[in-house]
C-alpha cells in the first residue's frame, strides 16, 4: 500500500502544481509568435498588422440576387442601420455619407495639409494666378460645379488634396451606390472597431451584419431573394474557429466513442478504459506547464497540434492492460513490457526533440511539449497505473481482435514478397514523379476553403482594395520624425509617379503632417489684413466680386491661429488608416507605406533606398513570404532528418545489435516511404504538416515493431502481445482516420498521413520485424 | 362567361381605337427625339457661354469648341478668356490646360455632383434615356421644328446645388443648353453649329 500511497500523492501534487501553471498560462493566436525569432522589422511588423493591422478590421459586403435598384435600396438601408451600430468605426456602401467624415476633415484642415501652402502662394502674384485659374474652371464643363467651393477655396487646396487622397479607382456606381461592374451585386466594406483577433467582438460585428441585412432585407419591396455575402479576415477567423470547434468536437466524439467501444469490448471493464485516459491527460496538462515556463505562453497551435502528436501514449496503457495475462498482476506485466515501452517512448522523443532545435518558436514549443508529455505519460503509466488496475483484471475480448495479424505472420513469407514489390513501386512512384513533391502555395497552408478565398479576391478586386504587396518601412525615434521623414521621401515618391514606374502610394503624412510642417504652414499663411489687401490687388481686371470671398478670408485666418492637428482630430477611418501607416513598435516608431502598381520594383527600390533614410527597407510582401515558406519547408525537412538520426541512435543504444536495430528501423522507413507514394500518387503535395505526420508515424510505428521483434510467434505472450498492437493500432487508425475529414488543411493532412502510416508501419513491421520462430525456439 | 357582352363591346372598342392611333402617323415626342439625336454619331460646334455667379462682379463669357463621339466622348475646348481643355472619355473627366492649374483627372461616378452635370449633357447628345432618367425627371415641350427638353435632378445631393438644366433645339441639332444652379449661377451657353477641326 504504502508505494500506491506515495505514487498517488507524488502524482496528485505534480498534477495540481501544472493545472496552476496551465490555468495562470496566456494562450496566443498570433501567427507572428509561430514565427522565427530571427524575422526582419519588416516580418515582425508585417505580422503584426495582420493580426492587428488596419486590413484586419475589414470586412466585405456583397448583396445580389435582386435587380440593381433594389440592390441599391438595400444597401443604402443596411449602411443607414449598420452607422447607428457601435461595432463598425465606418461603413462605406459608395453613397455621399460614406466620405463625409474624411472629406470633412481635410476640407477644414486645407490649409494645414495641403502640400503646397507656401508664402508665395498668397502673395498678390500668387492669388492672382489661382483666381486666373479659377476663370479657367468656371469655364469648363463643370464651371457650376467648381463655382461653388470657389468662394470658400480660391486657391484651389481642395482639388489638390483630392488628387492626393484618391487611393486608385472604387468600384463603380449605379443608383448612387458601389456595385459590381455587371451590377448584380452591391458592395460595401466595413471597418469594425475591434481588430481581426478579436474573435469574440468580429463574430458580435458579423453577427449584427446579418440581423441588420435580415431587417433591411424585409422592409426593402422586392428584395425578397436577395443575399448578402461577407468576407474578411474576421469573417475567415471566425469561419476558421467554428469550423475548427465543430470538427474537433465532432471528429473527437466519434473517435472516443469508437475507441472506447473499441476498448471496453477487449478490457470488459468501463473502469479500466477511464484508466487508460490518465496518462494522456497527465501527459498533456505537465506539457502546458512546461511550455508555459520556458516560453512564457503557449500557442493555440501547439496545444491543438501538441496533443495530437503525444497521441501515441494512449497506447501505453493499451499495452499494459491487454498484455496482462490471466492471473497476473499488472505491475509484474508492466514490469516485463517496462524496457519495451521505455525504449519506445525514448525513441519518440528523440525524434521530437530536434524540432527544439527550430528557429521556429511554434515548431520548438511543439518539440518541447511532446517530449514533456511523453515523459509524464510514460511516467503515470509506469508509477501509477499498475495501482489501480483492478487485481484479478484480464482483458478477456482482446485476443480475438488480433486475428487478422495472426493470419498476415503466418504467410509472412508472401507477404514479404507483396512488400517488396510495393516499396519497389513506391520507390519508383516518388522518384519518377514531375511537377514538384512540395506545396509551394502559403494559401494552401491556410485553414481558409478555396471557395471562400475566390470569393474574397473577387469582393477585393471589385471594391477596388488594393492588393498590397510592396511596402516601404523605416524606423524613427518618434512620431514626429518618423512624419518628417515620410514627408522628406513626398517629393521621391511623386518623381516615381510622375515618371510611371509607380501607380502611386499612402504616407501617413499626407493623413497627419508633421507638427513642423503645419507650423511652416501656419507661418506662410498671411494675417487676415495683408490676405485681402493682396486678394483686392489680385483681382484687380479680373471679373470677381471680392466681397463673395469673405468666407476664404475667415477660413484662413482660423487655421492659422488653430491648435496643430494631432491623431485625434481624425476622423475613425483616418485614424485607423494613419495607425497602421505609422506604428508603434517597442521604442521606435515604424512608419510601413504601401505602395501600389509598382512597375519597376528594382528601380523604385533603388530610389527609395538613395533618397530615404539609412535603414528604410524595400519590402515585396510576395517574396518575404515565399522566403518565409522555404525556411519553414527546409527547416521540417531538416527536423525530419535529425529526428530520425536521432531515432536511430536511441534504437541502437537500446537494442545494442545492428540486426535488431535493422529489425526495428526497416520497417518504418518502409511504411515512411510507401506512405509519402500513397499520398504524391494521391494528387497531394507535401505539406509540412505531413512532415510532422511522418515523424508521428515512426515516433508510434517503433512501439509496434519493438514489440513484435520482441516477442517471437508461439512464446507464451506472444498472442496478448499481438492482441495489444492490434488494439492500438485500430484505436490510432480510427482516430487519425476520421481527423482525415476535417475540413482545416492542418487536421486533415496529419490525419490522412498517420492514419495510413501507422496501418502500414502495423503490416511493416508484422513482417518485417516478427523474429523467424524457428530461431527463438 | 368572364365578360358581359356591354364589356365586351368597351373591350373591342378599345382594341379598334388602338389599331386606328397606331395606323396614324407615329407621334413626336420624348423617345422619336432621343432616337434621332442618338443617330447623330459625331458632331463639333462653336460655343459662347455667358456665365453668372455670386462671385463674379460680371458675367463670365467664354467662348471655345465642342466635340462630340457617340456614346461617350465629349470635349469642351475653352479658347477665351482663360484656355482650358475638358474631355469626358469613357466615365473619366480631365481637366487640363489652364496656365497654373495643373491637370486634374476623375472619374465621373466619383461625385454624383459630377456625374449629374456632365450625364445631362452626354446622354442628351447620346440619345441615352435611361441614363438621363436615372438622374433627371424629363420632360419635353415644343415640336420637332423647335424642342425644350427641361431636366431636374432626381438625386437629392445633385438637387442641392443643380436647379435645372433645359436644352433646346430643332431636330437632332441642339441650339442652347441653360443650366441654373441653386446658389443663384446661371450659364446660357449658345452652340453654333459649324466644322471645327477638333476631332477626337
Amino acid at each position: 500500500m504504502r508505494p500506491k500511497i506515495l505514487a498517488l500523492g507524488l502524482w496528485l501534487l505534480v498534477l495540481a502544481a501544472c493545472g496552476v501553471i496551465a490555468g495562470r498560462t496566456s494562450y496566443r493566436t498570433d501567427m507572428g509568435d509561430f514565427l522565427p525569432h530571427s524575422a526582419s522589422l519588416a516580418q515582425e511588423v508585417l505580422a503584426g498588422q495582420v493580426n492587428g493591422g488596419a486590413a484586419s478590421h475589414i470586412v466585405l459586403l456583397a448583396i445580389s440576387g435582386a435587380p440593381t435598384p433594389v440592390l441599391a435600396s438595400l444597401s443604402q438601408s443596411l449602411a443607414a442601420r449598420l452607422r447607428q451600430e457601435p461595432v463598425f468605426l465606418d461603413v462605406i456602401n459608395g453613397d455621399e455619407q460614406s466620405f463625409a467624415g474624411a472629406q470633412n476633415y481635410v476640407w477644414h484642415n486645407r490649409y494645414l495639409l495641403s502640400p503646397d501652402i507656401a508664402p508665395a502662394s498668397f502673395s498678390v502674384s500668387g492669388l492672382h494666378g489661382a483666381l486666373t485659374n479659377d476663370l479657367a474652371l468656371l469655364g469648363s464643363e463643370l464651371g457650376l460645379a467648381m463655382g461653388q467651393s470657389l468662394a470658400n477655396d480660391p486657391t484651389g487646396e481642395m482639388l489638390r488634396l483630392l488628387d492626393r487622397f484618391d487611393n486608385g479607382t472604387g468600384p463603380a456606381k449605379q443608383d448612387g451606390v458601389w456595385t459590381a461592374p455587371d451590377g448584380r451585386a452591391a458592395l460595401l466594406l466595413l471597418h469594425t472597431a475591434a481588430p481581426g483577433f478579436d474573435l469574440d467582438a468580429q463574430q458580435q460585428a458579423l453577427a449584427s451584419v446579418s440581423d441588420n441585412f435580415a431587417r433591411a432585407r424585409s422592409t426593402t419591396p422586392g428584395a425578397g431573394s436577395a443575399y448578402l455575402q461577407m468576407s474578411g479576415p474576421g469573417v475567415f477567423a471566425t469561419h476558421i474557429r467554428d469550423a475548427t470547434k465543430q470538427d474537433v468536437t465532432r471528429l473527437s466524439l466519434l473517435a472516443v466513442l469508437g475507441a472506447a467501444g473499441l476498448l471496453a469490448f477487449a478490457y470488459r471493464s468501463p473502469r479500466v478504459v477511464l484508466l487508460g485516459l490518465l496518462p494522456i491527460a497527465s501527459g498533456a496538462l505537465a506539457a502546458i506547464a512546461a511550455v508555459s515556463l520556458a516560453f512564457g505562453f503557449v500557442h493555440g497551435i501547439t496545444l491543438g497540434f501538441g496533443v495530437t502528436l503525444i497521441g501515441e501514449s494512449l497506447d501505453y496503457a493499451i499495452y499494459l492492460f491487454t498484455q496482462t495475462g490471466r492471473g497476473e498482476q499488472a505491475s509484474d506485466t508492466l514490469r516485463r513490457i517496462w524496457p519495451t515501452l521505455r525504449l519506445g517512448a525514448l525513441t519518440s522523443i528523440a525524434g521530437f526533440s530536434a524540432m527544439l532545435f527550430s528557429s521556429f518558436t511554434g515548431f520548438a514549443q511543439l518539440g518541447l511539449f511532446s517530449i514533456i508529455g511523453l515523459i509524464g505519460a510514460a511516467a503515470t503509466t509506469r508509477f501509477l497505473l499498475p495501482h489501480f488496475v483492478p487485481s484479478g483484471f484480464f482483458a478477456g475480448g482482446a485476443e480475438p481482435i488480433a486475428w487478422p495479424l495472426h493470419r498476415l505472420i503466418r504467410h509472412k513469407r508472401v507477404a514479404r514478397g507483396a512488400l517488396v514489390a510495393a516499396l519497389l513501386a513506391s520507390l519508383l512512384a516518388l522518384s519518377t514523379h514531375r511537377g514538384g513533391m512540395w506545396d509551394n502555395n502559403l494559401l494552401d497552408l491556410s485553414p481558409i476553403p478555396a471557395a471562400a478565398q475566390q470569393l474574397d479576391r473577387n469582393l477585393r478586386h471589385a471594391l477596388g482594395v488594393p492588393d498590397e504587396r510592396y511596402f516601404i518601412v523605416f524606423k524613427a525615434a518618434n512620431a514626429q520624425e518618423a512624419l518628417q521623414e515620410s514627408e522628406a521621401l513626398t517629393p521621391t515618391l511623386n518623381r516615381l509617379v510622375a515618371a510611371h514606374r509607380l501607380g502611386g502610394f499612402t504616407l501617413p503624412s499626407a493623413i497627419l503632417p508633421s507638427e513642423k510642417t503645419q507650423r511652416q504652414h501656419q507661418v506662410a499663411l498671411p494675417d487676415a489684413t495683408t490676405l485681402q489687401e493682396n486678394f483686392v490687388q489680385a483681382a484687380a481686371g479680373l471679373p470677381f466680386n471680392v466681397q463673395a470671398f469673405a468666407s476664404f478670408f475667415a477660413d484662413v485666418a482660423a487655421q492659422k491661429a488653430a491648435p496643430l492637428l494631432i491623431p485625434a482630430n481624425l476622423p475613425p477611418a483616418l485614424a485607423l488608416q494613419f495607425d497602421s501607416l505609422l506604428v508603434r513598435h517597442g521604442a521606435d516608431w515604424v512608419v510601413m507605406a504601401p505602395l501600389r502598381d509598382v512597375i519597376d520594383p528594382s528601380g523604385v527600390a533603388h530610389a527609395l533606398v538613395a533618397a530615404g533614410p539609412p535603414d528604410l527597407a524595400f519590402v515585396d510582401l510576395n517574396q518575404e513570404s515565399d522566403r518565409l515558406l522555404r525556411n519553414f519547408q527546409s527547416q521540417a525537412v531538416v527536423l525530419a532528418v535529425a529526428g530520425s538520426l536521432a531515432i536511430l541512435l536511441v534504437l541502437s543504444a537500446g537494442l545494442r545489435a545492428p540486426f535488431r536495430v535493422l529489425a526495428v528501423a526497416a520497417p518504418l522507413a518502409a511504411a515512411v516511404t510507401m506512405t509519402s507514394a500513397v499520398l504524391t500518387l494521391g494528387g497531394a503535395k507535401l505539406s509540412i504538416f505531413m512532415v510532422a505526420g511522418f515523424l508521428l508515424i515512426v515516433a508510434i510505428g517503433s512501439n509496434y515493431c519493438l514489440f513484435f521483434e520482441r516477442s517471437a510467434p508461439g512464446t507464451p505472450g506472444w498472442p496478448r502481445a499481438m492482441a495489444s498492437i492490434m488494439l492500438a493500432n485500430l484505436c490510432t487508425v480510427g482516430a487519425y482516420g476520421l481527423l482525415s475529414f476535417s475540413r482545416i488543411p492542418v487536421l486533415h493532412d496529419i490525419g490522412l498521413t498517420v492514419a495510413i502510416g501507422t496501418f502500414l508501419s502495423l503490416l511493416c513491421g508484422a513482417v518485417l520485424s516478427t523474429p523467424a520462430v524457428k530461431e527463438i525456439r | 362567361m368572364i365578360f358581359g357582352p356591354k364589356a365586351r363591346l368597351i373591350v373591342v372598342l378599345c382594341l379598334f381605337t388602338n389599331a386606328a392611333l397606331a395606323e396614324s402617323q407615329p407621334v413626336w415626342g420624348l423617345l422619336p427625339l432621343m432616337q434621332s439625336l442618338a443617330q447623330v454619331r459625331t458632331a463639333s460646334a462653336r460655343f459662347t457661354e455667358r456665365q453668372t455667379a455670386p462671385v463674379l462682379s460680371a458675367p463670365l463669357i467664354s467662348t471655345g469648341t465642342l466635340t462630340y463621339a457617340a456614346p461617350d466622348y465629349l470635349r469642351k475646348t475653352t479658347l477665351t478668356p482663360v484656355p482650358e481643355i475638358f474631355t469626358l472619355d469613357h466615365g473619366k473627366v480631365t481637366l487640363t490646360g489652364s496656365p497654373s492649374g495643373g491637370t486634374h483627372v476623375f472619374a465621373l461616378d466619383q461625385d454624383p455632383r459630377i456625374a449629374g452635370l456632365v450625364e445631362g449633357i452626354r446622354a442628351t447628345l447620346a440619345g441615352d434615356l435611361p441614363a438621363l432618367d436615372r438622374f433627371y425627371t424629363v420632360s419635353l415641350t415644343g415640336s420637332a421644328a423647335g424642342w425644350q427638353l427641361h431636366l431636374l435632378p432626381k438625386d437629392p445631393s445633385l438637387a442641392r446645388f443643380l436647379r435645372s438644366i433645359t436644352i433646346s433645339g430643332s431636330q437632332d441639332r441642339i441650339a442652347t443648353i441653360d443650366t441654373e444652379s441653386s446658389d443663384g449661377s446661371n450659364s446660357m451657353m449658345r452652340i453654333q453649329p459649324g466644322s471645327v477641326n477638333d476631332a477626337p
